[in-house]
């Protein structure tokens, strides 16, 4: 039993590396930094409430996964139930990540065809394509299948190319 | 790397049937100098996917403060449990010792009430005392009267 409790030194240890892919997950469900900033502070603020259980938990980073998806998804669940739409004047992402995606326009194009996926596609197209996660792994944290997994993996990879390849056509690249 | 091989690779990516080596072995071809003509499309799509791994959040996380451990509470409970018990005591006792005015007044009166009634009893006694005589004229009527 004690040594499931975790005090704060351990705890940060072991949750505080998760903070940048946490965030980046939570920033492409919910576009805005600034949300997906708080989103993240919220899902650190429950991993700490639920300490006493986080090492239960085989991959307590798979755990934090599955939360910050979860989350996420009920923010936007309840932004579209209510009258607030999600704006894309929102769109905010560190200085000088903008500042690179602005030199090129090919990748604001591949940033802007990512925020229209739907949110399935996007969470799947991130922890495969910039998190690098097995597929296996991968469904777990999404609570789905493999091939599941890799059904949405392919038709969001083609449809970023199929865009992008059309964009390029006209010669707007 | 040969064109031909990163062609088949992409065919793979796109059907989601590449491994993470081979999407590295991608991320690595489009990073370099040497892209094939046919494979320009893709250069935003993978440099995307690069900056998107780079992405890090530059606010902190806040924490509530960290509560005491059980063992250091459990003394330091104690610790207080004493001090509450000891100023409860002290204070008791000052009070005592030291009588509000109305309280003085009333020990004061009830000393001069005291002395008042003592003389008092003194002069009762002596006024007994004178009684005792009464006696005499009693015995001397006996005489007579036998």
């Amino acid at each position: 039993m004690a040594d499931l409790i975790m005090d704060q030194k351990e705890f940060l240890h072991t949750v505080l590396p998760f903070k940048d892919r946490l965030y980046r997950i939570a920033k492409r469900l919910l576009v805005s930094a600034d949300e997906a900033e708080d989103a993240v502070q919220e899902v650190f603020l429950k991993l700490w409430r639920g300490k006493q259980n986080i090492k239960k938990y085989r991959s307590p980073e798979a755990y934090a996964i599955t939360m910050t998806k979860n989350y996420c998804l009920d923010r936007l669940k309840s932004k579209q139930a209510g009258t607030m739409k999600i704006v894309h004047t929102n769109y905010k992402t560190s200085e000088s990540l903008e500042h690179k995606i602005e030199a090129n326009d090919g990748v604001a194009l591949v940033f802007k065809i990512m925020e229209n996926l739907p949110e399935q596609q996007r969470i799947i197209l991130q922890l495969r394509d910039v998190e690098e996660f097995e597929f296996a792994e991968i469904a777990k944290m999404l609570g789905s299948s493999e091939t599941a997994i890799r059904v949405g993996l392919s038709r969001a990879r083609k449809t970023v190319r199929e865009q992008l390849i059309k964009k390029h056509n006209y010669g707007i690249c | 790397m040969e064109s031909a091989k990163i062609t088949k690779l992409l065919e793979a990516y796109f059907e989601g049937e590449t491994t993470l080596a081979q999407e590295k072995t991608l991320l690595a071809y489009f990073s370099g100098d040497e892209i094939d003509a046919a494979h320009e499309p893709y250069i935003p799509l993978f440099k995307g996917v690069q900056m998107a791994k780079d992405e890090t959040m530059d606010k902190q996380i806040t924490f509530p403060k960290q509560k005491e451990s059980p063992k250091r509470r459990w003394w330091i409970g104690v610790a207080a449990s004493a001090v509450i018990v000891l100023s409860v005591t002290g204070y008791m006792y000052t009070n005592a010792n030291e009588l509000t005015q109305e309280e003085q007044e009333a020990v004061m009166a009830f000393n001069q009430s005291k002395e008042a009634f003592l003389l008092l009893s003194k002069s009762f006694n002596k006024g007994a005392e004178e009684l005792g005589y009464i006696n005499k004229f009693t015995n001397t009527t006996n005489k007579y009267f036998k």
